[in-house]
């Protein structure tokens, strides 16, 4: 990794000025803990003219959490959320997700807006400009070939691998989103496009490991926001190599309620593995009764569904897989259990 | 009655001397010498993996505005490499590229943005190659040779058997083979290479300052490859970040940036990226292993026979050293009488490999200690029983000519066993966790230097002056290791004095005496003697003075560090004073210590290659690892490490017990997640979060114990500590992960994905009906 190359470093301290200086640079980068920001630019992945520090916008900065919901800004760092006593009482797989990504002084820096938009991660692309070059560049940068699945005929697969996403995912968050045309606020669930079908071309609302995120230029995640849903139980795990300086190999995030015996709501999601992170769908075919063996079957055969892990990182992809699906039916078994 | 006794340290937990600027970020380290006018140097590598070069074009680059020269192969046609029998190295490559990264040109601009733009602007076209990026493909029979010199690609094979190995065999009762893969792994030091060299046109002399563990070695290479007499050279080497025996020889980094410094008339700076430190390399070669080992009932070993591929990279390094290295150091830990060896060097297209911590020996020990443990289980008896079965006799000779004079590893083995809890526990751990236990050992400097002159192993001087400071002169290179530690601790030592008078001064070849660096653990051993020696010089100049002074005889004169006396009625002679005599016989005193290994370590000449893994100590290490497995994600967690390791004794306690640790956990590194993996020859894991080195948060509780067998050669009886406890780590571990799952793992490092799939497999094997053993390689 080399020393930065020049840029502007813009520090506005309302939202207003953010949006102004996002006219006035186009190109602009936010630069919340720059954690992968910063890596992405030594490595000139990226080679923005000017990067928008959102450490003063004080709006971004709250965290709101109590028995009815929980709104966390986008500037807010990841120790915050993984340390705020309310999120961890009412919101344990948010505050477990926090806790678990990468090292200590990677949480203080980090940020949960940051976390969330986190650029998908490929070994053909998280290189230097060399290494890229040398080996003929690829589609998420400025080539023609995905060298994951060379004949992905222009789809590209790098991974999501936030960790926070999967936590909100399976609490039914929404997301503020402002630009110039204004703010929007929209399910969570909604800005992840990255599906990566080979058969399907990639368009604005259908993406790939490329085009992952579905905002519109110019616009970026201001907070993001959930109800309490009373009775949820709610966990979060994930498997990696080291217990720092490591992005997850395999995130699960689960949430149910029980009623006697039955189970009558679970949401799983999980990251890592695909180039979105994925909300499973069809869990409801495993509600309304109790979880046991067959329950365990149905879950994996949507798991073996809808993750798609390919090998985007050094550790193969039927592997991330099927931890994926170890991972879930330890914690869903567990959290019923419980 | 005077009641002055002399200051004593050995023994002692000594924090290092150089603390208080390290942690504090004052210590200056080669790329903080930043110099007015010092122009960016940066490096142009090779896209290709392998190919003839037909074009370098650098003539868009030099037109960029803030270029001032641009070096190519064509700027210097001397190679370098550390053996004298294998310099095969450019600086710059010419005629052929070899390996991914491997360096072509290099710019010198006003600044590193410049200097990177105009990297940009450099084209270079080749006739292409097939590339070779294993031992397999590399040897096969059609391949082209990258070395014209080494045909079939093999870099040195070496065979040797001793004693008679088919009738060892016939004398087993159990008689096993495995094969054992490990993968690759780079050092990682903290400080990434840099050079600062500084070319004085006027005069024709050149300075550089080099990030290095071998300033000496660094110093013949500037002279063989600028064609510049070495007394117009001088090389200063100043903090160093960790080595680990990466740098153990001259890297292309000096050099391109000592031929840019002439080129651009100037002063330049050659910083090289991490990406680019990986790729120069000069790291543990991936090795494939087949070793066969006979045993009978009671565990005595019968016979070895051993067969070790090394992919070595494109170039040879220390490569011919590390495959003897394998070889004889099969011996000198447990009596082996007949043993065959077959090592090849292989030469691949992949960067050049090199003197890694444990140099030659970790892989080989991993395989072996693993084999026992599986044998040990078969034939039903503990694997302590298989080791002490096995014990060498100090002292002795080993059957391949090594000197053991000192042996501790009895004492390690009891410790460990009995801080386990070894014979209560083991065998009746719960499911999924398991307990493993394993040894090594390491030589203390090699008894001969890859560049043998004559002169003695190690030497240096001290000076005294008037204002009674004890300075000592010394070219060993600190690399974070503690050696200048350890040479006032025992100058101190001798002369009885508090540590605050003895200041060291290292790494300035127009100042210090030579030394041939930091590998092989031959500090403390050899430099160690060496100061001891010096200290002891002094000691009889100031006595002489003292005895003048008290007009007393020598021979009745006490040292007592402070105060010297003459009988202990004596009030005596301060240590000023005594320093203010012994001046008036020559002014500014200077004494000179020497250190020289005994011939008799030298090895023998029973086979080829027999003078390699003398040392004038062994160092011995034993480890018991417990582990945890979980089947079901194929993570495996250390739960704790007990690790004793037999330095002769202890010189600094506080450093001994710091270089076991970090012994361990550089193993744990190599047996668990690290690997130097390639896509077409490019390193995919050329950084620190691919490169899975262990951090802080995955160590496991250590727990250190010292044995110390006094070793009759060693400085106050010290041998190696920086090297032995790294290779147990690896086959306690997987011996531990044996017991946990009853899965023997042979191939490194066991990552969770290789673990889940190797238990996967176990799995189905055991399902159909077949309780056969299923190794990590599908043998048994």
């Amino acid at each position: 990794m080399d020393a930065l190359p020049d840029f502007q470093l813009l520090r506005p301290a309302s939202l207003g000025d953010v949006l102004k200086a996002r006219t006035e640079y186009p190109d602009a980068r936010l630069l919340g803990g720059g954690t992968d920001l910063m890596v992405n630019i030594r490595r000139g992945i990226v080679a923005p003219t000017a990067l928008i520090d959102m450490k003063n916008v004080t709006e971004l900065r709250a965290i709101k959490a109590d028995a009815k919901g929980i709104e966390v800004g986008a500037s807010v760092t990841l120790t915050e959320l993984a340390e705020h006593p309310e999120v961890g009482k009412y919101y344990p797989v948010v505050a477990q997700a926090a806790a678990h990504i990468a090292g200590p002084t990677h949480r203080n820096m980090g940020t949960v807006g940051g976390n969330i938009c986190l650029d998908t991660r490929c070994i053909y692309y998280n290189q230097s400009e060399w290494w890229r070059s040398a080996n003929n560049h690829c589609l998420k940068t400025t080539g023609t070939i995905c060298h994951v699945a060379p004949k992905s005929r222009g789809v590209c697969f790098a991974t999501f691998s936030g960790d926070l996403a999967p936590a909100f995912l399976t609490l039914g968050a929404e997301v503020d989103i402002i630009g110039a045309a204004g703010l929007r606020t929209v399910p969570l669930n909604s800005i992840y496009i990255g599906f990566a079908r080979q058969d399907t071309p990639v368009t604005e609302t259908f993406g790939d490991g490329k085009y992952y995120l579905s905002l519109r230029p110019g616009e970026f995640v201001t907070a993001v926001r959930a109800k309490n849903i009373s009775g949820l139980r709610s966990a979060y795990d994930k498997i990696r190599i080291r217990r720092s300086i490591e992005y997850p190999v395999a995130g699960v995030a689960v949430a149910l309620r029980r009623e006697g015996d039955n189970l009558v709501d679970l949401r799983v999601a999980f990251t890592g593995t695909n180039p979105r992170p994925v909300l499973l769908t069809g869990t409801e075919r495993l509600c309304g009764r109790t979880f046991d063996e067959r329950a365990l079957k149905g879950l994996e055969e949507l798991v073996r569904d809808q993750v798609m892990s390919m090998k985007t990182t050094f550790t193969p992809g039927h592997y991330r897989r099927r931890v994926a699906g170890v991972l879930a039916r330890r914690l869903v078994t567990r959290l019923f259990n419980s | 009655m005077n009641e002055t006794v002399p200051t004593h340290n050995i023994g002692g937990y000594v924090p290092m001397i150089d603390g208080p600027e390290k942690v504090s970020g004052r210590a200056k380290y080669t790329a903080d010498f930043i110099s007015p006018g010092m122009l960016a140097g940066r490096i142009y590598r090779s896209p290709y993996s392998h190919g003839e070069i037909l074009e370098v074009d650098v003539a868009d680059a030099f037109k960029l505005p803030g270029v001032v020269s641009i070096v190519t192969g064509a700027d210097c046609d001397k190679t370098f490499g550390v053996l004298p029998i294998a310099r095969s190295e450019h600086p710059l490559a010419r005629d052929r590229v070899r390996y991914r990264g491997e360096p072509v040109a290099a710019v010198a601009a006003v600044d590193d943005a410049t200097a990177r733009n105009a990297i940009r602007r450099i084209r270079m076209k080749v006739r292409e190659l097939p590339a070779y990026y294993t031992s397999h493909a590399a040897i096969a029979p059609d391949a082209v040779a990258l070395h014209e010199k080494k045909p079939g690609n093999i870099e040195r094979d070496v065979l040797f058997e001793l004693g008679n190995v088919e009738s060892g065999f016939a004398d087993a009762d159990l008689v096993r083979e495995g094969t054992y893969n490990c993968a690759e792994v780079c050092q990682n030091q903290m400080e990434m290479h840099a050079a600062v060299a500084e070319f004085d046109a006027v005069r024709n002399r050149m300075t550089v300052y080099a990030s290095t563990q071998v300033p000496y070695y660094v110093h013949l290479m500037l002279s063989q490859i600028l064609d510049m007499e070495m007394s117009r050279i001088r090389v200063v080497k100043p903090h160093v970040g960790g080595g680990f025996g990466c740098r153990t020889e001259a890297l292309n980094v000096e050099l391109i940036a000592a031929l840019l410094a002439r080129k651009s008339g100037g002063t330049v700076r050659l910083m090289v990226n991490r990406e680019e430190t990986f790729i120069t390399h000069r790291g543990r070669p991936e090795t494939d292993i087949r070793l066969k080992i006979g045993m009978t009932k009671s565990g005595r070993i019968t016979a070895v026979e051993c067969e070790c591929y090394q992919r070595g990279g494109a170039h040879s390094g220390y490569g011919v050293v590390t495959i003897l290295y394998s070889g004889s150091m099969l011996y000198a830990i447990y009596d082996l009488q007949n043993v065959k060896y077959l090592g090849k060097r292989v030469l691949t297209n992949t960067p050049p490999c090199g003197a890694f911590r444990g140099h030659g020996t970790v892989d080989i020990r991993f395989a072996f200690e693993g084999l026992l443990d599986q044998m040990a289980g078969e034939l039903g008896i503990d694997p302590f029983t298989v080791r002490r079965a096995n014990y060498l006799k100090a002292p002795t000779f080993t059957a391949n000519d090594l000197m053991v004079n000192s042996y501790g590893l009895p004492e390690c083995l009891d410790w460990v066993e009995k801080e386990s809890g070894w014979k209560t526990r083991k065998g009746k751990m719960p499911k999924g966790k398991g307990l493993g236990m394993a040894c090594s050992h390491y030589i203390s400097g090699a008894s001969k230097p890859v560049n043998w002159t004559g002169e003695p192993h190690a030497t240096v001087k001290i000076k005294l002056d008037f204002d009674g400071s004890i300075i000592v002169l010394s070219g060993a290179a600190d690399i974070g290791q503690g050696s200048s530690t350890i040479l006032v601790q025992t100058v101190a030592e001798v002369l009885g004095l508090d540590m605050g008078r003895v200041r060291v001064i290292t790494g300035d070849s127009d100042v210090v005496p030579k030394d041939n660096g930091s590998y092989s653990s031959r500090v403390t051993f050899m430099v160690g003697n060496a100061a001891i020696d010096a200290a002891q010089n002094l000691k009889a100049l100031l006595i002489k003075a003292a005895a003048r002074k008290l007009d007393a005889r020598p021979e009745d004169i006490e040292c007592l560090g402070e105060v010297y006396r003459a009988g202990a009625q004596d009030k005596g002679a301060t240590f000023e004073e005594v320093v203010t005599e012994a001046l008036k016989d020559s002014g500014t005193i200077t004494v000179t210590g020497n250190y020289s290994t005994i011939p008799e370590s030298h090895g023998g000449k029973k086979y080829r290659g027999a003078a390699i893994g003398g040392t004038m100590g062994y160092s011995y290490s034993a480890q018991v690892v417990e582990v945890s497995v979980d089947e079901d994600t194929g993570v495996v967690t250390v739960d704790k490490v007990w690790v004793a390791h037999d330095c002769g004794k202890a010189l600094n306690r506080l450093t001994v017990e710091g270089q076991v640790q970090g012994s361990v956990w550089m193993g744990m590194g190599q047996a668990m997640s690290e690997e130097a993996a390639y896509h077409d020859g490019l390193m995919v894991t050329a950084n620190m979060l691919d490169y899975r080195v262990p951090t802080i948060q995955d160590s496991p509780p250590i727990e250190t114990h010292i044995v110390e067998s006094n070793d009759p050669h060693g400085p106050f009886g010290a041998k190696e500590a920086g090297e032995g406890s790294l290779a147990a780590f690896l086959p306690a571990l997987t011996n531990a992960v044996a017991d946990a799952t009853g899965i023997r793992f042979n191939d490194l490092p066991m990552t969770p994905d290789r673990v889940f799939e190797t238990i996967e497999k176990h799995r189905r094997t055991q399902s159909r009906g077949n309780g056969a053993r299923a190794d990590s390689n599908g043998g048994t």
